[in-house]
Formats: C-alpha cells, sequence, structure tokens
C-alpha cells in the first residue's frame, strides 16, 4: 500500500496548478456562470502538460443549479472527462459546503458527469454521476493519496481486472491522475504541489475573479 | 372616453382570475382607455398586487394606451401598496398622476415588488433578501437554517424563468402573511410574474412537434415541470423549474404556474388546488405563485 509522501508508489512530474478562487458571495445565474467559467478557460488556454484546476468554493454563499451548470458541470464538460493524451486537465473543486452540494451534483447528474471535490474540512467527495463501486475505489485511493492498481484491489477485496477498469475510468473520467504504474487524487496532487510552489491564481483587473457581464 | 374595469374586493389569485376575465370586454371598445377602479379593494396578495401590473400592463400593450387606476379607499391597503413599492412600478404601467409614486419607509415585507429586467436584477434580489428571509424563514416559520440558502436558490431559479423565457418585463415579491383561510397559520407567498411568450411559445420551437395536435399551454407546463423540459436542446436546462419543484415538495408548499389558458399546481394536503386547470381566460406570459406553509414546532 503507498501512503500520501510514499516515493515508491509511482513518480511523475507534479502538474502544474492554478487556483480560480470564486470570490464572489452569490454565483447566481447563467450570465454569471459563463464569465466565471471564461475566464478560468482563459487561464488554461495555453497550456500544455498536465494542469490541475483548483477551484475554491469558500467564499460563495449561494450557487444556484444555472450558475452551477455554467461553472462546474460546462467546465468539466470542456476540460473534464475523455480529453485526449494533448488535453491533461483536471479539476478540483474545494470548500464545498452543504449548501452548494444540492446545485452542483444537481448540475452535474443531469449532464452524467462528475467532479473530485473537498468540503471546507479538507474531506474528499465525489460530486455528480458515479457508480457505487466507482465512488468507493475513488474514496479509498483519496484515503491513501497514491497507489498501484493491484494495491487498491487487494484492500477492497476486487480482481485486480475488476479494479484497473474502475481506475481505468477514474482516470478517463479525469476523477483520479496517473502516475507512473500508480494512480493519485487529486486532492493530494494539488497538496504536494502546494507544498513545492505557490499556486497561480485566478483574478480579475480588480483583484477580483471575473464578475458577470 | 374610459372603460372602466372593477378590480374585485380581494385582489388574491381568484381576484386575478377575474381581472383577467374582464379584460377582453375592456379591450374591445377601439380607442378607450381602460381605468382599473380599485376603490373597493380591501385585501390584496403579493400575487394579486403584480397580477394587477401585469393585467394593467396587458391592458397598455393591447389598447396602445397607458391605463388609469382609482387607489383603494382603505387606508389599510393603501398603506399596504406603498409598502410593496406598487406605486414605483406601477408607473411604468399605468397613467398615474404626478405625485402618485409614492416611498414607504421602512417595510417588514420579505421583498417588495421589483422589475426584473436583467440577470442583474436577480442577483440585486438575492442579494436584498438575505438578511431579511433569515429572519423571516428562521424566526418567524420556523425552518431550519439551510433552508435560508435554499429560498435563496429557489428566488434565483424562479426569477431567471422571466429572463430565460419572457423575453420582457416581470414582477417579482414576496411577503408573509396569516393565512387563516386554509391553514390558521402563516406563510410565506411569493408570486413572479411576467406578460411574455409564456410556455407554450417557449417550447414550442422544441417541443410542438412531438406532441402535434395536443401541444397546448398546458401541455407545455407539464413539459417544463413534471419532466424537466426546457427550450434548449441542451440536457443542463431546465433544471430551475425542477429544483423548485423539489424544494416546494421538501417543504410541504404549494407551486402554481400559469401560462396562457392553463395552470398546473403541485397541492399539498391542506390546499385544494386543482392540479390542472384547462380553458382558463388565455393571459400571456407565465405567473408563478409559491406558498410556503409556517412549520409546525413539532414538524421542526
Amino acid at each position: 500500500m503507498s501512503v500520501p509522501g510514499d516515493a515508491s508508489a509511482g513518480r511523475a512530474a507534479i502538474p502544474a496548478i492554478a487556483v480560480a478562487s470564486l470570490y464572489q458571495e452569490y454565483l447566481v445565474t447563467r450570465q454569471t456562470g459563463r464569465a466565471v467559467r471564461d475566464g478560468i478557460e482563459r487561464l488554461f488556454a495555453d497550456r500544455c502538460g498536465e494542469s490541475l484546476a483548483v477551484i475554491d468554493f469558500r467564499d460563495v454563499v449561494v450557487i444556484d443549479f444555472s450558475c452551477a451548470d455554467e461553472v462546474v458541470a460546462k467546465l468539466v464538460m470542456g476540460f473534464g472527462e475523455d480529453q485526449d493524451a494533448s488535453g491533461n486537465l483536471f479539476i478540483l473543486v474545494r470548500g464545498v459546503r452543504d449548501d452548494h452540494m444540492d446545485p452542483v451534483e444537481g448540475a452535474l447528474r443531469r449532464r452524467g458527469l462528475a467532479v473530485a471535490a473537498e468540503r471546507t474540512s479538507g474531506e474528499p467527495v465525489l460530486l455528480g454521476d458515479v457508480d457505487p463501486d466507482a465512488g468507493e475505489a475513488w474514496r479509498m485511493l483519496c484515503a491513501c493519496g497514491r497507489i498501484r492498481s493491484h494495491e487498491l484491489a487487494q484492500m477492497l477485496g476486487l480482481e485486480a481486472g475488476s479494479c484497473d477498469r474502475l481506475l481505468a475510468d477514474l482516470y478517463r473520467r479525469r476523477l483520479v491522475r496517473r502516475c507512473g504504474d500508480a494512480f493519485e487524487s487529486l486532492s493530494f496532487a494539488a497538496s504536494a504541489a502546494d507544498d513545492r510552489s505557490p499556486p497561480q491564481e485566478l483574478q480579475g483587473d480588480d483583484g477580483h475573479a471575473p464578475n458577470d457581464g | 372616453m374610459s372603460r372602466v374595469i372593477d378590480v374585485p374586493e380581494v385582489l388574491d389569485h381568484r381576484g386575478f382570475e377575474e381581472l383577467v376575465r374582464s379584460l377582453p370586454a375592456a379591450e374591445d371598445a377601439a380607442g378607450a382607455r381602460i381605468l382599473f377602479n380599485a376603490k373597493h379593494v380591501r385585501w390584496v396578495s403579493p400575487y394579486g398586487l403584480i397580477g394587477l401590473l401585469a393585467v394593467g400592463q396587458v391592458a397598455r400593450e393591447r389598447t396602445g394606451l397607458s391605463p388609469r387606476i382609482e387607489a383603494p379607499e382603505t387606508r389599510e391597503v393603501r398603506t399596504y401598496l406603498d409598502r410593496m413599492d406598487f406605486w414605483q412600478s406601477a408607473h411604468e404601467v399605468f397613467d398615474l398622476e404626478p405625485g402618485a409614486t409614492r416611498s414607504h419607509g421602512a417595510s417588514d415585507a420579505l421583498l417588495e415588488i421589483t422589475p426584473i429586467r436583467s440577470h442583474h436584477d436577480v442577483h440585486a434580489v438575492v442579494e436584498r433578501v438575505r438578511e431579511r428571509s433569515a429572519a423571516i424563514l428562521e424566526n418567524h416559520l420556523h425552518y431550519p437554517k439551510p433552508s435560508v440558502i435554499q429560498f435563496s436558490v429557489m428566488l434565483s431559479e424562479v426569477c431567471q424563468n422571466i429572463i430565460e423565457h419572457a423575453e420582457t418585463v416581470g414582477w417579482v415579491c414576496a411577503q408573509t402573511y396569516n393565512y387563516r383561510e386554509r391553514l390558521g397559520r402563516e406563510v410565506l407567498m411569493l408570486a413572479v410574474m411576467d406578460v411574455g411568450v409564456g410556455f407554450e411559445g417557449s417550447l414550442a420551437s422544441e417541443h410542438a412537434r412531438r406532441f402535434g395536435e395536443s401541444w397546448s399551454a398546458a401541455t407545455a407546463l407539464e413539459a417544463a415541470l413534471l419532466f424537466g423540459e426546457s427550450r434548449f436542446r441542451d440536457p443542463g436546462r431546465g433544471q430551475g423549474l425542477q429544483a423548485i419543484r423539489k424544494q416546494v415538495e421538501k417543504w410541504d408548499g404549494m407551486l402554481a404556474i400559469r401560462s396562457g389558458d392553463a395552470q398546473i399546481a403541485l397541492v399539498p394536503d391542506w390546499d385544494d388546488y386543482p392540479p390542472m386547470q384547462r380553458s382558463l381566460p388565455a393571459f400571456p406570459g407565465a405567473q408563478i405563485l409559491i406558498v410556503m406553509p409556517a412549520r409546525t414546532v413539532k414538524a421542526r
């Protein structure tokens, strides 16, 4: 079994991290959502190689379903799942509170999507449309940080082939990261990168996240 | 020359229907300015209040003349109209005497009548009600703390319905009052109206062909409220109304949406509203009524 910080389980370059802090208390309306998403997309437009977009919800008081669809679901749809090898962008939503869950989950489920997230306490939570076995594998991977497939299979009591398929599907949906012969949770990747260098922060000209309009 | 429409003494959802029924006859007189005689109004609900604006707006559009309005004589009703900022919005609909646009000072309403023209207005409304809704929902109606945010989300989605589908101005207002008639306890009433294209018109391009001859305002309302359909093919659209429906059901509330000549309603045990009404007098746009009852201490 591998634990966070265990260098023996796979080695991979730490992805470029950009933190999109949503400095708006009220993420409501589609127009606002579109403006916020545009800002995040611009940040990643010219990037190559692996990147991790950390979307920070800590300041968000209200997010409605329409805005959640524009900011989270469409971002995952555009950048998250089923990318080709040249477009390795992962998304991690941080600072999620109970109030955010319904709109974000609802928006993702309607499109059959999912996103890796952390509650304000740091507890990992998978939001959206994921089958229970994949969800369990994801949670165990998060608990370990980084782990090889056969080790995870052992922990979950699964056949190696089944675990391979679950992890391959989680990777295809960009809910976990590949590190050589191991897999890594996005929270682990973000923490490791935080330790190396301060992340680039997404801000508008006035020091705030792009506003609506 | 004026044609007079008498505003019902009780101006609630039923009073609104009376107003809608009386509109065509008044319009028939070519070149006649319509006068809404509200002198005898003695009780107004939030729905009736913005319903009067909506009917006035339709009269204005159809006759090409700003209608006139006689203010209620009852002091309580006049004060209520002042407190709810009725005259500020009425100024854009009715031909008012100079000085009729009165400001109210402090108001105990959750949300005074607010025009919705753009998403900026939706932002303003959601931000404005946050503190007030916390006080009213938690202390007055005994709702749990998370309901304050859930109410903000519902308010945002219901107001966006105007921007997304109406293609014209709409109004929203919310107020608590004692709903003795049905419940014997306090309720929060949220009313949202526009006189735009309505559900049938909004959904027609995407869904009418599939329904064939059965396509109507009623089927459009069912498609939107019960099945989450929208005018877009995008599966992410149409979830606002679904979210509102689920939230209202969770709160044991009542939701009614009138559009065209139909009205669909989610009816709790405590009410006897018909779940679907067809062949109502046609009226443009959409008129939404949400009633959230106070929770008993036991239900908490």
